[in-house]
């Protein structure tokens, strides 16, 4: 039986749970801290110095981006970003030791799970499982989850 | 509600205290443009007022990730020190435009008393000045066992 529809068919993205996606890594710039600084004043005397504390209001920065830099769009969400809709959903994160500014971190991650929801819309959740380990020490400096959610 | 003092011990609090809430801003469209090079982010929803007017969007979007810095600010330096944050849990809920002001707040939600260190768990958010929940979440944070 053939059957015909106007709506454009996602294939179901359950298949991607437990992809691993590719490695990523990340410089903890003096620059980048310090541009952060510039907007995030602090009463705290954080300096965007190498080996010095970085702020733990710029965690979340390192992990958006780091994780963006884990994945493809198309080939690993099957999501078209230039006519689709997607944003960030929930967020957790466990911090194992402060961020050190002149690090380099690196990141990994997996598809964790993917499951419909609908609301006025439907839409795919797209959860990642993900370390973030630094490279003075190996030691992880942030594990956790990020969901990201792709309408349909 | 009784307002739970910055920088606190264990016996200080209880459960349902309100942390006390900060305001930031007004938010400067200005600063979303480090925000977009830290972020490598250039979508000019973030930058372009004229391309988010077209989008239905009173005008440029401020970088969800900046939302959080501020919240994360609020909460860490409620603690002793900024690194005593353990987790967070966050849920983005709506978007923040330029001139908008942020107020972060939040209350106990458990205390947990451990060896070296005790611990707070505290549901947290942040809200616009209609209002409006931008982040809502959880986080938890180390306590000192002396001052």
């Amino acid at each position: 039986m053939t059957i015909l529809t106007t709506q454009p068919q996602v294939a179901d993205r359950k298949a991607l749970i437990g992809k691993p996606l590719r490695t990523a890594h990340y410089h903890v710039s003096c620059e980048d801290v310090g541009d952060f600084l510039g907007v995030m004043s602090d009463p705290n005397d954080f300096v965007a110095e190498a080996q010095h504390v970085a702020p733990p209001s710029f965690a979340p920065l390192v992990a958006v981006l780091g994780l963006l830099r884990t994945f493809d769009w198309k080939t690993d969400f099957w999501f078209d970003y230039r006519d689709g809709t997607a944003m960030f959903g929930e967020q957790f994160i466990e911090y194992h030791r402060p961020l050190y500014v002149g690090e380099e971190v690196e990141i990994s991650a997996v598809i964790s799970d993917v499951y419909e929801k609908t609301g006025r819309q439907t839409f795919d959740v797209v959860q990642l499982a993900f370390t973030i380990k630094g490279d003075w020490d190996g030691d992880s400096i942030m594990t956790g989850k990020q969901s990201y959610i792709l309408f349909k | 509600m009784t307002i739970a003092p910055h920088k606190p011990l264990l016996e200080d609090l209880a459960v349902g205290m309100a942390l006390p809430t900060v305001k930031f801003g007004p938010m400067d469209r200005f600063d979303y443009i480090p925000i977009a090079l830290i972020l490598r982010d250039t979508n000019p929803l973030h930058l372009d007022r004229v391309y988010a007017q077209e989008r239905g969007l009173p005008d440029t979007v401020q970088q969800g990730p900046l939302n959080q810095a501020y919240l994360y600010q609020f909460f860490t330096n409620w603690l002793h020190q900024p690194w005593d944050l353990v987790s967070t849990e966050i849920r983005f809920s709506a978007n923040v435009f330029p001139d908008d002001h942020l107020y972060c707040g939040g209350e106990i939600e458990a205390l947990e008393c451990g060896e070296g260190h005790d611990l707070v768990h505290c549901r947290l958010w942040q809200k616009n000045d209609d209002d409006t929940p931008i982040l809502v979440g959880k986080a938890s944070g180390r306590l000192p066992k002396q001052r």
